[in-house]
């Protein structure tokens, strides 16, 4: 199959953005901020819908932070200081893990819109990696990163067990800081064998569809230990990633194609996209082609609204073109 | 500078709410204009009943003129009267460094506003054809600051790199749409691109005025420079600096914040014609007197030190994020413990983290007043 998703936290849309200003500054109630996301939920879902996405999210407006919701609900972690989202001009607030984390209800069931998500499709749900987890967190308990990397994981199995009971089908974990480069985070190959052993203990014997999600730099460089790891599907992001050392790797898993650049406001161009996506499925499966995805780079909030709705057009065009370039 | 530690502050201050009312048309309340005659009578500017006047009027375009021009010199007294030696207007006339900026300047679109974090947003444009430059949007404010004070004046300058670190680049990622394959290839390069234009368009038609009006001193804002701490992207950031100051005979310094100085001292002695570093220290030092172990939040000087940076630096020793007053002991420790690092006293500029707008002015007096003892007192002691 070829489908189409989306792979983040959407944008506030104009009308929220007024609303969570003026309940920052006092001059709006709880009520009108909860009515706020409210419509604004129904509004990106909609979006989703008519651009005929096969699975359907319900825009994570309420996530201040991809870890958010975690850095909030755990028991042994509290909200520390403003940090910088990788390399973008964004901010997000570093969970301080400061004794034994425990999940004492289920970490965002009070925040996905469910009954603004539609019947007949698949939804999908969006949590952070253990991996990535680990490495923004500021760990003051744990005695070591991987310790906590790994209790981490158990609580995220939890959280996942739970989301397929709620109808999820899907769940897509995010790990920008698995492929991001910079001085400070690089992992070795031996570290690689840890992330492993986290991802399984996080998706092992999960009922639904794992797919891990990297962003913000080149999937390439965790060829092939990352083939090994225990999800269904890899996502990744084409405006970090070499082609070339991409295309030298076979897969035995489906991908997710990150052709669609959220942190570019230029709409691409649809012809070239479907090119380059026909070269990578054809070069990546050479015996059987598995389940492709096309997808934005990363959370499509570092755009304005009005332009994350043209690219999720865009996304879904990119699916059709392909299913008719693979299918006929 | 003939005395050491010369003070100043990194740029903005906030705007009085005569300021900003006025200059939107509104109508001020009695509270607020007598407000104004405080302030002013407190930083002894001539001919308040003017004001009083300009103030209790309706709006036109002179008046709101005007209103800029008094909010420019209120701030220009108020560092000079806190004892500041290098004085600007503490961009009253700017709306905010970047859509000062992009508002004034062609090739710009804003596109609305995206997240920067919990409920904030920022505005962003995007790049949609050549920047062109259409008329100067420092000098007005330069000629003014410099008619209106004896100080030194330095002007801050938002730099080209943060300008496009900041913008969508739709114009140069389109235009080597079909020419460059590889879409992480075809962004940097676009970004080059954008950066070298905005350099050539933009900035340096803009130093030029400036400098042929008589400015001295250019403080380059580059917030933005170690957001991407990859080689690629500090040489392009060191090589935007320099191409950007090249040749102009004036004094040029830049000012970087709440940034990753492991990254940017590596790069420092990159920068050619850079005078000063201007860096933020005071928010991540602890509050406790003396020299030494009290110093935590100090310790990357030696990083910049110890690739060979050998340039003046504007020291930050007041924190502009929060209302505790630095006592002048703690500034003068903050100083001291500086100075044994460099190993020279003439590099050190005492300065104030980043911009005061954050705070009231009732506090930014306070803290620039102590800043300038702080600079005194060290004096004294070294003496």
């Amino acid at each position: 199959m070829i489908g189409c998703y989306v792979t983040g936290i959407l944008p506030h849309p104009k009308e929220l953005i007024d609303v969570t200003q003026s309940y920052d500054r006092g001059r709006a109630s709880e009520r009108e901020l909860e009515m706020a996301f409210q419509d604004a939920t129904l509004k990106v879902i909609n979006a989703q819908l008519s651009a005929k996405l096969s699975y359907i999210t319900d825009g994570m407006l309420r996530w201040q932070d991809l870890l958010r919701p975690f850095t909030e609900n755990l028991r042994g972690t509290k909200m520390g200081s403003l940090a910088r989202w990788f390399n973008n001009n964004t901010f997000y607030r570093k969970p301080v893990i400061t004794g034994e984390i425990r999940r004492e209800k289920n970490i965002v069931e009070e925040i996905p819109y469910l009954k603004y998500l539609p019947r007949g499709l698949p939804w999908k749900a969006i949590l952070p990696a253990p991996y990535t987890f680990a490495q923004l967190a500021e760990n003051q308990f744990y005695k070591d990163k991987t310790e906590f990397m790994l209790k981490y994981a158990q609580i995220l199995k939890e959280e996942i067990k739970d989301l397929a009971k709620l109808g999820f089908g899907y769940v897509q974990l995010s790990d920008p800081a698995l492929v991001y480069k910079s001085t400070a985070m690089s992992e070795s190959r031996g570290e690689l064998d840890t992330i492993n052993e986290a991802l399984r203990a996080a998706v092992k014997g999960i009922p639904i569809k794992t797919c891990l999600q990297t962003f913000f730099g080149d999937f390439s460089q965790i060829l092939p230990e990352a083939l090994d790891f225990p999800v269904d599907h890899f996502g990744i992001d084409l405006y970090e990633t070499d082609f070339e050392k991409l295309k030298e790797y076979s897969f035995e898993k489906g991908v997710a194609l990150g052709l669609v650049d959220s942190r570019s406001s230029l709409v691409e161009n649809v012809d070239e996209l479907t090119r380059v996506a026909k070269e990578i499925v054809n070069s990546i499966y050479h015996s059987k082609m598995r389940e492709v995805f096309i997808c934005p780079n990363c959370d499509l909030e570092f755009l304005p609204w009005e332009r994350a709705e043209e690219k999720m057009k865009v996304i879904s065009s990119l699916a059709k073109l392909l299913r008719e370039e693979f299918y006929g | 500078m003939d005395k050491l530690f010369p003070a100043q502050e990194m740029g903005s201050l906030a705007k009085p709410v005569w300021r900003i009312k006025g200059y939107r048309g509104k109508p001020l309340s009695k509270e607020e204009i007598a407000e104004a005659v405080d302030w002013g009578k407190i930083l002894g500017v001539e001919n308040l009943d003017a004001l009083v006047k300009l103030l209790s009027e309706g709006d036109s375009p002179n008046r709101r003129k005007a209103i800029l021009e008094w909010s420019a010199k209120y701030a220009i007294r108020f560092f000079e009267k806190a004892g500041l030696d290098i004085v600007f207007d503490g961009e009253q006339w700017r709306s905010e460094m970047y859509e000062h900026v992009i508002r004034n300047v062609a090739g710009f679109k804003f596109l609305g506003y995206v997240k920067s974090f919990d409920y904030r947003y920022f505005n962003k444009a995007a790049c949609v054809g050549r920047p062109k430059h259409v008329k100067s949007f420092y000098l007005d404010e330069f000629i003014f600051t410099k008619k209106n004070t004896k100080k030194e004046v330095k002007v801050p300058f938002t730099g080209p790199y943060t300008l496009v670190d900041w913008t969508f680049n739709e114009y140069y990622e389109k235009r080597l749409g079909g020419e460059v394959k590889d879409f992480k290839r075809r962004k940097f390069e676009a970004k080059r691109d954008f950066v070298f234009d905005l350099i050539k368009e933009i900035m340096r038609p803009e130093i030029n005025e400036l400098v042929n009006s008589g400015a001295t001193w250019i403080q380059i804002d580059e917030p933005a420079a170690t957001t991407n701490p990859t080689d690629e992207e500090m040489k392009l950031f060191a090589e935007s600096f320099n191409e950007t100051v090249k040749g102009f005979k004036c004094t040029f310094s830049l000012h970087n914040c709440y940034s990753n100085y492991e990254v940017l001292a590596k790069y420092a002695c990159e920068l050619q014609n850079c005078n000063q570093l201007a860096l933020e220290f005071a928010n991540r030092d602890s509050r406790q007197t003396g020299i030494g172990n009290a110093r935590k939040g100090y310790k990357d000087i030696k990083l910049f030190e110890d690739y060979g940076f050998r340039g003046n630096y504007g020291l930050g020793v007041v924190d502009v994020h929060t209302d505790f007053v630095e006592p002048p002991e703690l500034v003068r420790d903050r100083i001291l413990h500086v100075v044994k690092v460099v190993d020279n006293p003439d590099r050190i500029y005492v300065s104030t983290d980043c911009g005061l707008r954050t705070r009231t002015w009732e506090i930014s007096f306070q803290k620039l007043k102590n800043m300038v003892l702080g600079a005194e007192l060290t004096r004294k002691a070294l003496e």
